[in-house]
């Protein structure tokens, strides 16, 4: 029996209760057609004509704006992955499924079948997941830290986070890139204060340069999955903080105290009592953080060996690149695109059972 | 009511087109006199020395005015360029195109004016290599070089004799920069190191065979670089000793003092250029024959060496560039690309170089 199921019910599912009315205030009722009582439209138009014309008007607006801006460009990315490149020259509208084939088995099927596209979308997958699931993991002790402090101090950190959102992606992986460089950042370190030299005694620098961290004057950090994965979570962990921040600043002090008064440890408190609160916006988070990955761009380039890039990479090699091969890119991003809501439905399913499973 | 609205909005609108065309009427003769070009190039430091130092010149000779227009690079204006095309009006009259994609613009067809070369005798001074022939007329004259040379770390390494020595492990393991894209020349290069140079690109066994001989040297690179900046950053940094990049950059860093040298090695560097293309909706034939004459004169092609630090495409003897000048921004042997065998099987090139890149 967990501590969490030891203490009273009532308190806890009062402030369950209280969480979900905060989380779904009551709804101003719309003035759309349906919801209006069938009588009253009538005498609603005759006498406001003007409201009633500006609500549809702006209805019309709005579905004109979702149309022109989301499922267009979709559409037609949709369309370009049908048609065909020809050799040495431009592209041209098709019917043809062979993009897709591509992907799968590479363009010499038959004769000669390669998994590179697949490999590719592997590593787009693993960067994602690791990357996500480390800037979640580092976040939450952070935030729920932040959440203790004073207000004022909370605000302050806050603040400093959502403005470290300003910087852009090129701007943070060149930071990473400077820091990680053999001049000017970590391998200068290692190399001054005589890690190195105590590496190549000690026989640690062979297994370095085996695991392709060194080469033969000093250790190395790029290209690496370390340094790629690093750069990826730091870009997403401002966002991992302000998606916990919510969920645990509502969290009862009460409920933690009342398990330490029952003799529980900080470690059987977070497992028992935190988590368990805040696992429905952890998976949330983890879900929209990976899906926001998939299509990093920069970090993957600068720092991740070509026999570890991504299908982002891909695309932007075929769509701009020398072959001008936009149908094969615009099936690549389908297929990523087609990833990304699979795992977002898989990720809506399990914090619906989840939250059916805690009511 | 609505009606009197949109009647005095018409009333408005026809007012104000009229003064408009009024004043473009006024304006008309001054402009008229003054015959103007507008000339694509590559951006950043490039274009600002074109801006600098030949525009100007050229308008003090021919009383023709230039205005400048950025181009990313030539395969993505490309694109831009036969979409400005579809729909009827194009940014640029003269765009500067690398040689595949001007065979690629010429395939495509409709995109590319000929040159009226009566008004370019200058392009004569050129090797006919540089002269773009295509069945309708002659589509792009050469208007500059750029080598994609052998660069090593002086402080490093001494210069090595050929390219070969690249594949050595014991001096450069985990320690080159090597370009990512499959058609900056890298291929090029080992086919002319360890084959029969381009024509061994012309099969798909030799394609294979070269891509085979590149994928020894992966153990070596430290860095496959698909930005300028990334190689530019790593030799400086020393994260990279040696490896394959521009020449004109690399004697820029080496006068800044960095410990950087381009090495000319027993088999010569892939020799790329850029030609001047007129687009097929401009009206300016005269303007731009009186423009590319201008460039193709050796005078001008000096002048293009000493401020932006291209290679001339006229014979160096024609020129009075100073062997030293002449060594600041070119060299021999020139390996040219294969560049019909990129173009022909572009797909199966690729591929099979992201595989060989991907282990695969």
């Amino acid at each position: 029996m967990s501590v969490a199921e030891q203490i009273p019910a009532a308190p806890a599912a009062a402030a369950s209760a209280a969480t979900q009315a905060e989380a779904t205030p009551p709804r101003p009722t719309p003035r759309g057609a349906g919801q209006v009582p069938r009588a009253a439209p009538d005498t609603d138009t005759a006498r406001r004509p003007w409201p009633r014309l500006l609500d549809r008007g702006g209805k019309a607006v709005l579905w004109a704006l979702v149309l022109a801006l989301c499922v267009t460009p979709i559409l037609l990315v949709m369309a370009i992955s049908l048609g065909q490149s020809v050799e040495g020259s431009a592209w041209e509208w098709s019917l043809t499924l062979r993009n897709y084939q591509r992907f799968f088995v590479g363009s010499n099927w038959p004769a000669d079948p390669t998994f590179l596209y697949l490999n590719q979308l592997y590593w787009s997958l693993r960067y994602a997941t690791i990357a996500s699931v480390l800037a979640v993991a580092t976040a939450l002790p952070f935030t729920y830290l932040m959440t203790r402090l004073s207000r004022a101090a909370q605000a302050c950190w806050l603040v400093f986070i959502l403005a470290s959102l300003a910087l852009s992606e090129v701007f943070i992986v060149m930071g990473w890139d400077i820091l990680l460089s053999n001049n000017s950042g970590l391998p200068r370190l290692f190399l001054v204060t005589g890690l190195t030299d105590w590496l190549k005694e000690t026989g640690w620098f062979d297994v370095l340069r085996e695991w392709g961290l060194a080469n033969p004057r000093n250790v190395r950090f790029k290209t690496s999955e370390l340094a790629t994965v690093l750069t990826m979570s730091y870009l997403v962990w401002p966002y991992a903080v302000i998606l916990l921040y919510p969920a645990l600043s509502r969290l009862d002090p009460a409920l933690s105290e009342a398990a330490r008064t029952m003799g529980a440890g900080s470690w059987t408190v977070a497992r028992t009592v935190i988590l368990p609160a805040v696992r429905l916006p952890l998976i949330g988070s983890t879900f929209l953080l990976f899906v926001f990955l998939l299509g990093t761009y920069v970090a993957v380039t600068v720092f991740a060996d070509p026999s570890r890039q991504t299908t982002a990479i891909s695309i932007y090699d075929h769509v701009r690149g020398a072959n001008l091969d936009a149908p094969f890119g615009a099936a690549q991003a389908v297929i990523l695109l087609v990833t990304a809501t699979l795992f977002l439905t898989l990720g809506h399913f399990l914090t619906r059972r989840g939250s059916e499973g805690r009511a | 009511m609505a009606l009197i609205n949109r009647r005095n909005l018409l009333k408005t609108g026809a007012s104000v087109a009229g003064l408009a065309a009024a004043s473009s009427v006024i304006g008309t003769p001054l402009i008229a006199q003054q015959r103007s070009l507008r000339v694509g190039s590559y951006g950043g430091y490039f274009e600002n020395s074109f801006i600098e130092h030949v525009f100007p010149a050229f308008t003090e000779a021919t009383g023709i005015t230039i205005e400048s227009v950025t181009q990313p690079n030539s395969a993505d204006w490309l694109v831009t360029m036969q979409q400005a095309t579809a729909a009827g009006a194009v940014p640029t009259d003269l765009s500067l195109y690398a040689r595949d994609t001007l065979i690629r613009a010429s395939r495509m067809g409709g995109l590319i004016r000929p040159l009226d070369m009566s008004g370019i005798p200058n392009a004569s001074n050129m090797d006919s290599y540089f002269v773009f022939e295509a069945d309708e007329g002659v589509l792009g004259v050469g208007a500059m070089s750029w080598f994609s040379s052998m660069v090593v770390n002086t402080d490093e390494v001494a210069a090595p004799e050929s390219w070969a020595e690249f594949w050595d492990s014991d001096l450069y393991e985990a320690s080159l920069g090597i370009s990512r894209q499959f058609n900056s020349h890298f291929l090029d290069i080992v086919a002319a190191t360890f084959f029969d140079g381009a024509e061994t690109l012309d099969s798909e066994e030799g394609i294979l065979a070269v891509i085979e001989k590149a994928s020894e040297i992966r153990p070596n690179v430290a860095l496959w670089w698909s930005a300028e900046s990334q190689m530019e950053q790593s030799l400086k940094n020393g994260d990279v000793i040696g490896g394959q990049y521009y020449l004109d950059v690399t004697m820029l860093m080496a006068a800044d003092g960095y410990p950087v040298g381009a090495v000319f090695p027993r088999e010569g560097n892939p020799q790329d250029y850029g030609s001047w293309c007129l687009s097929a909706l401009s009206d300016k034939t005269e303007e731009a024959a009186e423009f590319i004459n201008f460039t193709s004169d050796p005078v001008n092609q000096a002048l293009m060496s000493r401020m932006i630090g291209t290679a001339p495409l006229v014979p160096v003897g024609s020129t009075d560039l100073s062997e030293e000048e002449f060594a600041a921004v070119s060299g021999t042997p020139a390996i040219r690309p294969a560049y019909e065998a990129y173009l022909d099987r572009g797909t199966f090139i690729q591929e099979n170089w992201d595989r060989m890149l991907a282990g695969l």
